[in-house]
């Protein structure tokens, strides 16, 4: 701070002012403190100004003020959004003010829902309302690019035509073609519901080449495989509205206030409208600071809170008995002697119905001790889903059972898996649960109590479990508090997920412009977990240990996950060859990037990147297309947040050379098609699929609409955007004269009309989606093996490593002397996983430079001040980073937020290079195995995850701090 | 209830803003929302009329709280001396080599010039104390529009005026000679000195937008109230009984000027945050609060205390099933009552 010297200032001849000059003052020391009317007056008569009686309310001049007028003002608005897989899926007003996006504004017109809930107005946040930033930034790519340096991401880049762009990468898609290695070209794209319509643009070539569709939900680790393993879904949540229908609100690893910012008022404000609020949480999170209580266990120990806070509301007697006999297999029987579900096969005497399996069927012990049918098992219900079957009881099952039951094996000892759930959860008690997580003794049990004994108890739960090794354990075991007490299937209730934006609503007309060959020839997409691909082909499995090795072998032998490219009649496997990038930043987010940079990317021939801006990926392509800008094209936007559907429409024309991904990957069929022609390739037979790939009619299958039957119908972005619409049940019911029309969306966004017949729940008039409605209240069968939420699970794989049942395992990756931290990546409040990472408004609100935030004692212990650079190491990689302090951190634990750019750390390494990568080998079964109609692999459904917080690391100063 | 509102001698309404801290989530739209409105480019890059700041912890500008400026006594005769941040106390609106480290492979991404030490939100979820029971909570920051504000006093050109309709505070931007006896003279250092036009400027609570003067010819609420995520702003005029500003300060008491001891009387109110208690040493919850009383009375003086307990006595009301007007006006389910900027219009 300085006191006034002078008032003399100079602008230098660039217009900038010299610091120098910022700091002098002005000139009038004297009447310092001493000011007043006296001394001004005598002030302005020096001055020759005219003297103001009263600048209080009496201001004579004012005719200036229409200078901040002016400044108000614009040419045009357009309605847009975001694509950026954050779940908001908010609605923005974008205003252009000569030519330029000038600023953002929330829209702020979603409809009520309901005056009772809060208004789910304005959706936003502070990356949303700088966007503008990158429509006109440095980091925007023009043009398109081609690597012509010796080594990818050497920074030599040739700008090139779109002709030259396209014919090169027609000419080698077509050798690739040729050599008949189709399903060595694949795409990674995650997310469609955040732009589908840019997300079916290259799926959609790419299918029809019989090219391969990476998953990305799960290998994001987002994917939460509690919920296909219980729940026999993928995902399926309450809207953020519905959190203020609870009156215990639990947010568990999920740290809404930074990461699901358009929906934290809803959290906050369930507190003024009579719910108590808890965070669950290693670190004194920027959601845990709005909490009425905080429970802080170890990073990596949820699953233990969750057994012991089960324990408590079993031995208490505070369970939902008769929601978990209709509803939970806790009544099946399960034989001592296999551990595997008593079947109707192995017990005589009891019959089922013609065309059933008594195989695929359960059973549970009624009042009287007979043996019954459990309704809703596989074997007496037609395939997964079933909605003309039922789990109404009309019989009592008994939840406790432990007998003998004479079966076709002779005499054999069964208990129920209620039983071996309690046998299990009396391993929690209260003092191991305090030294596996650090929680009271007290607390964690009175927290149990006041969730069980509430009206409408819901946790919210994100990627602070869901991205450890054991995630698919730590999901199970929370989801059992929603199960026990019967919090699930009404408003206000259930464990609700939130990470990554895959609730794609419009399933069907997303599914079918993505996937042409569903209509063309009856075939799915060639769908691959990337998780699996990438531990693969990086050599990693190579180095893994024989018993997980063996495991992998027999998953993809037994056809259970896929693996491409197949392995070919000679018994070999090509590397992949192509690989094409759209709507994400695959090199920056993959874990275990040590891996993937030293052996998978030299086996590409070609890495096509469709990109606005310079990202990681874009880096390290050959080919870079410049894409047009969120505000620059017509697409959709959905989320699980909410049950509202609303477009992106151009504000502005695309910058320099750029196009949408729509037109982009239609050129590119065009030239395709065209050179096919000159050089006679196709059709050819698919490999695996009965179908012909035929890359000559390439373009012609691109822009026909295949439902409708009508040649040239998808020339355009909007046109797509129409099929999607006009294709799904959601906002196109077949049974009702009502629909939604792109026109409609950008009017105003529009609540899904109907449930499409794909979601767990009806869209119902004045009510917040809340999951699950279809099996709790109208009592479906659960999509599970069982029909009910399972918590046994008697796989092979799962008994052998003691898993049938949930249970709490330590972090994959044990804390040793020499990497004695936990290596956190949490997502952060300045960038949306790599985007606005590099934007200079975000990053003059941090620090400008990635940062790694520690526990000052951690640090100090290290010789470590706030500022100083530090190193982040251990076995596999390492990175550098700013320290800084965060007192409210757990000692033990350090953070650096997901998603810095690489080229925002010095020596080409990044937040992930510390990172293994790991893979979870009870994630690769099919289950039942042989027809897997509870879990089976489908991209995003079910797959191995992704999962990066086992990490352990050391940190150092780096001397002398060479400030990146 | 009926209580009296003093507004400024001369001012026929006030205009004035709560802010609820217990909703406030550090997300920083209202910043970005002012910045893209207001103050991009010409010498405006480095401020943030509207900045939100962790407490306990430096602010923007850095020590703005121990920067003097005020009025020495409640008589308002005499000024308390004030000081000029320095620019390093704002923080530089760093550039950044994107050309080179994006396109060239010559990074790292860095902000260009001398490596920056301090910026506009370096100490960004510090706080105080030690895991667990450190604490920390955000304070959105605006130009308190004050009743009587010292920067209007301090200008010896009289270039800052309180306008008679609404008591918005502004710099004429014609008169300013860029002296910055303003600067000094604000306790909560919000006018900030414009290099490049060699004036003063601050926030103008919107005053375009609030008037309608827009090509949409709609009256909108300030945007850093418009574009908060959480809505922890309500928007009126002190003097508009039926408004919920009048509700939350006069009656409730529950909203609060910031640092009442500068005697400007702010017209803009915090409700104070609430916090989870305190652990103990081996992890049980026990009854001890975890923001330090005497820090709350610091920031919002003696009241906080009954501010408080006036919120918790209603949201207990609530969940015992009641109902309460206090969290009715807080919890947004009815969005209508947030804003009331035309209720004067007719006059």
């Amino acid at each position: 701070m300085s006191t006034h010297d002078n008032p003399d200032e100079r602008t230098d001849d660039d217009g900038s002012v010299a610091r120098r000059d910022f700091l002098k003052g002005a000139g009038l020391a004297g009447l310092v403190g001493a000011t007043g009317y006296g001394a001004a007056r005598e002030f302005l008569q020096m001055e020759r100004l005219e003297v103001v009686d009263d600048p209080i309310g009496d201001y004579p001049y004012r005719d200036w003020e229409d200078l901040y007028r002016e400044e108000w003002d614009w040419d045009s608005i357009a309605r847009s959004t975001h694509s950026v897989n954050c779940t908001g899926s908010c609605s923005w007003d974008v205003y252009v003010k000569d030519g330029q996006v000038w600023r953002e504004e929330q829209a702020a017109d979603y409809p009520r829902i309901n005056d009772d809930l809060p208004d789910v107005n304005p959706r936003g946040c502070n990356k949303g309302a700088c966007y503008k930033n990158y429509v006109h930034g440095a980091q925007r790519v023009k043009h398109p690019l081609k690597h012509v340096g010796d080594e990818r991401g050497d920074g030599k880049w040739k700008q090139i035509s779109w002709d030259q762009a396209l014919t090169e990468i027609a000419e080698e898609v077509l050798d690739v073609m040729e050599d008949g290695d189709y399903d060595g070209i694949s795409g990674f794209t995650p997310i469609p519901a955040m732009s589908p319509v840019s997300f079916a643009s290259g799926s959609r070539m790419i299918n029809l080449l019989g090219g391969v569709s990476h998953s990305f939900y799960d290998w994001y680790s987002d994917l939460p495989p509690g919920q296909p393993i219980t729940y026999g879904f993928q995902t399926d949540n309450a809207e953020s509205a519905d959190w203020y229908n609870a009156d215990y609100l639990i947010a568990w690893g999920s740290n809404v206030d930074v990461t699901r910012i358009p929906d934290a008022k809803t959290f906050l404000s369930a507190r003024y409208g009579g719910a108590k609020t808890v965070g669950v949480f290693s670190d004194y999170s920027q959601t845990a600071i709005h909490t009425d209580e905080w429970l802080a266990p170890e990073p990596g120990s949820d699953a233990a809170l969750a057994l012991g806070m089960a324990r408590t509301i079993v031995e208490e007697g505070l369970y939902d008995a008769a929601h978990l006999k209709e509803q939970s297999d806790m009544p099946l029987l399960v034989r001592e002697d296999t551990g595997k579900f008593l079947r109707a096969s192995e017990v005589p005497g009891l019959s089922v119905g013609a065309g059933d399996d008594p195989e695929k069927v359960m059973i549970m012990q009624d009042a009287a001790g007979d043996l019954r049918i459990a309704p809703g098992s596989l074997g007496v219900r037609e395939g997964e889903f079933d909605p003309g079957s039922s789990i109404e009881l009309d019989f009592d099952p008994q939840l406790s059972v432990d007998r003998t039951v004479e079966t076709t094996d002779g005499q054999v000892a069964v208990r129920s898996v209620w039983d071996r759930l309690r046998e299990r959860l009396a391993e929690y008690t209260p003092e191991t649960v305090y030294q596996q997580t650090g929680v009271g003794r007290e607390t964690h049990q009175r927290v149990a109590r006041e969730f069980a004994r509430a009206d409408r108890g819901k946790i919210i739960h994100g990627k602070g479990v869901n991205d450890w090794y054991h995630n698919d354990l730590g999901n199970r075991s929370i989801q059992l508090l929603a199960t026990l007490t019967g919090h699930i299937g009404r408003n206000g209730t259930g464990v609700d997920h939130y990470v990554g934006q895959e609730k794609i609503w419009t399933v069907n007309g997303w599914k079918h412009l993505s996937f042409p060959h569903l209509d063309k020839s009856g075939t799915g997409p060639r769908g691959m977990p990337t998780t699996l691909w990438a531990y693969y082909h990086s050599g990693v499995l190579d180095e893994a240990d024989p018993k997980l090795r063996e495991r992998i072998e027999t998953s993809i032998d037994e056809g259970w996950m896929p693996m491409y490219p197949e392995e070919r009649a000679d018994g070999t496997r090509p590397d992949p060859r192509i690989f094409f990038v759209w709507r994400g930043n695959f090199y920056n987010q993959a874990k275990g990037n040590t891996f993937i940079r030293e052996t998978l990317w030299p086996k590409l021939d070609l890495v096509v990147d469709v990109n606005f801006r310079m990202d990681s990926t874009a880096i390290n392509s050959d080919y870079v297309l410049p894409t047009a800008s969120h505000y620059e094209k017509y697409d959709l936007s959905m989320t699980d947040m909410h049950t509202f559907v609303h477009p992106f429409t151009p504000a502005v024309e695309p910058l320099g050379e750029a196009k949408s991904d729509w037109e982009i990957f239609r050129l590119l069929s065009e030239r395709i098609q065209e050179l096919a022609r000159e050089r006679d390739v196709g059709p050819i037979e698919d490999r695996s699929f009965d179908r012909e790939l035929n890359p000559k009619t390439l373009h012609r299958d691109y822009v026909r609409d295949w439902i409708d039957d009508e040649s040239g119908a998808l020339e355009e972005g909007k046109d797509a955007a129409e099929f999607i619409l006009r294709n799904s049940g959601e906002t196109n019911p077949p049974d009702s004269d009502e629909e939604i029309t792109f026109e409609d969306t950008v009017e105003q966004p529009r609540r899904f009309l109907a449930n499409g017949g794909h979601w767990t729940s009806p869209i119902e008039e004045d009510t917040a989606f809340a999951p699950w409605k279809n099996f709790v209240q109208r009592k479906d069968p659960w999509p599970t093996y069982t029909g009910r939420q399972q918590y046994y699970i008697d796989h092979d794989w799962f008994l052998e490593d003691g898993e049938a049942l949930p249970t709490f395992k330590e972090p994959a990756e044990e804390l040793t002397d020499e990497y004695p931290l936990r290596y956190l990546t949490p997502h952060g409040r300045w960038s949306m996983h790599s985007t606005w990472r590099d934007d200079k408004y975000m990053l003059r609100l941090n620090r400008g430079e990635p940062v790694v935030y520690l526990n000052p004692a951690d640090a100090r212990d290290r010789g470590i001040e706030d500022g100083d650079q530090v190193r982040v190491y251990n076995d596999v990689g390492e990175v550098q980073a700013q320290a800084k302090f965060y007192p409210s951190s757990e000692e033990g634990a350090i953070r650096m937020n997901f998603s810095w750019e690489d080229y925002q750390f010095p020596g080409g390494n990044n937040f992930n290079s510390p990172t293994s990568m790991l893979l979870k080998s009870t994630q690769l079964v099919q289950y039942p195995e042989d027809s897997g109609e509870h879990l089976h692999f489908f991209p995003n459904f079910w797959g191995p995850t992704g999962v990066n917080s086992d990490a352990r690391v050391e940190i150092e100063p780096v001397e002398g701090g060479e400030h990146g | 209830m009926s209580h009296d509102v003093t507004l400024a001698e001369g001012i026929d309404h006030q205009v004035a803003m709560v802010m609820d801290l217990n909703q406030c989530i550090g997300c920083q739209t209202c910043t970005v929302g002012c910045k893209t409105t207001w103050t991009e480019g010409e010498g405006r890059d480095y401020m943030y009329w509207n900045d939100v700041e962790t407490h306990p912890g430096e602010g923007y500008p850095r020590g703005w709280e121990g920067s003097g400026g005020g009025w020495k006594s409640d008589a308002r005769q005499e000024r308390e001396v004030g000081e000029i941040p320095d620019q390093e106390d704002y923080g530089r609106p760093w550039e950044f080599n994107y050309e080179e480290a994006l396109f060239e492979d010559d990074g790292p991404l860095r902000p260009e010039g001398e490596d920056p030490e301090w910026g506009p939100n370096w100490d960004e979820d510090e706080g105080a104390g030690q895991f667990p029971n450190s604490y920390y909570f955000y304070v959105p920051r605006i130009c308190n529009h004050c009743t009587h504000p010292s920067c209007v006093e301090a200008c010896p050109r009289q270039a800052v005026y309180k306008r008679e309709e609404d008591g918005i505070v502004l710099v004429d931007q014609d008169r300013c000679r860029g002296y910055r006896y303003c600067v000094e003279g604000c306790p909560y250092k919000k006018i900030y000195y414009n290099a490049v036009t060699k004036t003063s400027e601050k926030c103008l609570f919107c005053y375009p937008r609030i008037e309608g003067e827009g090509p949409d010819d709609e009256v909108h609420p300030p945007v850093c109230a418009s574009e908060c995520t959480t809505q922890l702003r309500l928007v009126g005029y002190l003097d508009d009984r039926q408004g919920p500003i009048y509700k939350l300060v006069e009656e409730y008491e529950v909203a609060l000027p910031l640092h009442p001891e500068y005697r400007t009387d702010p017209n803009v109110y915090y409700i104070p945050p609430l916090a989870p208690d305190q652990h103990s040493p081996d992890g049980e919850t026990v009854d001890v609060e975890r923001i330090p009383r005497e820090y709350l009375e610091r920031l919002f003086g003696p009241d906080v205390n009954d501010a408080l307990e006036t919120l918790q006595r209603e949201r207990e009301k609530v969940n015992r099933g009641g109902s309460s007007e206090l969290m009715d006006i807080l919890d947004h389910t009815n969005p209508a009552k947030q804003y009331r900027l035309e209720v004067f219009n007719d006059e």
